[in-house]
């Protein structure tokens, strides 16, 4: 593997709290810019309002959601851009990071790229206390359970990853929402989520804020970059661009798209 | 999903669970739709997969060396996912096609 060179200097934007479409919408406006040289590589952190069930772009929807359950609980339900599984963001209890950077400044091999940019969080999780491990390809683990899973999309020349960090997520909630396939579940010899899925809270003893979480992936995040994160603002451009592609985030087409 | 009555088979790869919704017509697929948690880099190279399947005998053999051709013309990159994954995702489908069509 070649030297990496990584850019010293990182935009760290702040906490914001937007529903799905917005979410999703800003992502790729900042990985779109960011290609074209107008976006700083960045990492940001949200949290989802509604509560929201996110898909992998190449999942089925009426496969993995209850749409009946998200419809009456009032969630909402997005596609993203990235591969992987489908995840509840849950409002009062996960928290979400974006990175997005040139390609070059992470390694070409997809697994090192995910292993670098989980080492951010596997450093936040060790400064909220908890020991922390990158389980290839996609998920951080404590205590042997996942925390943490992420989804990494290359376009254009720039990466975006983003995934999800649990604090203290409605785990009831979240399978009555996913339709879990029971040849997964089986197949790990587990009897139940509690043994594979852990939170922040649960490992902890207590709840932080999402803004010490935040703090500590960020702080996690500049030290596995060797980089100073600075802080800094959606700009006028990213805001426009997110704008525009907000409505397909939002179209029955993009969702029902598989 | 497609609709209708097609194959459905699904296999658990080591990274991501593929599922395949096959129509078959005679012994050969006429149309496949795939679906699943796992990666692909660039992900528009997925429908690029369901189309070369398409005219491809339901036979192990036949269906791994489409893949595999696919991944090297391609340049398609799948962590963790390798193309016999795809092939047995697939074969599962028409074979439950086979047996009448039973949607799982």
């Amino acid at each position: 593997m070649k030297a990496i060179e990584l850019v010293d200097e990182w935009r760290l934007l702040p906490l914001r709290v937007d529903d799905a479409f917005t979410s999703m919408a800003i992502d790729e406006a900042l990985l779109r810019l960011n290609a074209e040289g107008k976006s700083p590589n960045t990492i940001r952190f949200w949290r989802w309002l509604p509560s929201t069930v996110s898909i992998g772009c190449f999942q089925s929807l009426e496969r993995e959601v209850d749409l009946e359950v998200a419809k009456r609980c009032g969630f909402d339900v997005v596609r993203r851009i990235t591969g992987g599984g489908a995840v509840f963001h849950d409002h009062k209890g996960e928290l979400t990071y974006g990175f997005v950077c040139r390609q070059d400044d992470v390694p070409d091999d997809i697994i090192e790229s995910y292993r670098l940019i989980c080492g951010g969080l596997v450093r936040g999780f060790e400064r909220l206390g908890l020991r922390a491990e990158f389980k290839p390809v996609n998920d951080v683990q404590v205590n042997g359970k996942k925390i943490s899973g992420s989804a990494q999309t290359r376009r254009w020349g720039s990466v975006l990853q983003h995934g999800t960090i649990l604090i203290d997520p409605d785990v009831r909630r979240m399978f009555e929402l996913l339709k879990v396939s029971p040849e997964k579940i089986s197949d790990k010899f587990i009897a139940s989520v509690y043994e594979r899925v852990t939170a922040i809270a649960r490992e902890l003893g207590r709840k932080p804020s999402f803004e010490e979480v935040r703090t500590a992936m960020s702080e996690g995040f500049a030290n596995a970059l060797d980089a100073e994160l600075i802080e800094g603002e959606l700009t006028r451009r990213e805001l426009e661009l997110a704008n525009e592609f907000r409505p397909k985030f939002e179209s029955g087409e993009w969702l029902r798209k598989r | 999903m497609i609709g209708g009555l097609l194959g459905y088979g699904e296999y658990k790869a080591p990274k991501g669970v593929i599922k395949a919704e096959v129509e078959l017509s005679g012994d050969r697929i006429s149309r496949v739709l795939i679906s699943g948690d796992f990666f692909m880099y660039p992900e528009e190279a997925i429908e690029q997969l369901e189309r070369v399947l398409v005219g491809v005998e339901a036979d192990r053999e036949k269906l791994l060396a489409v893949v595999r051709n696919f991944y090297d013309w391609s340049g398609v990159r799948t962590p963790a996912v390798r193309p016999e994954h795809w092939a047995e995702a697939i074969l599962r489908a028409a074979r439950s096609k086979s047996r009448g069509g039973q949607l799982l």
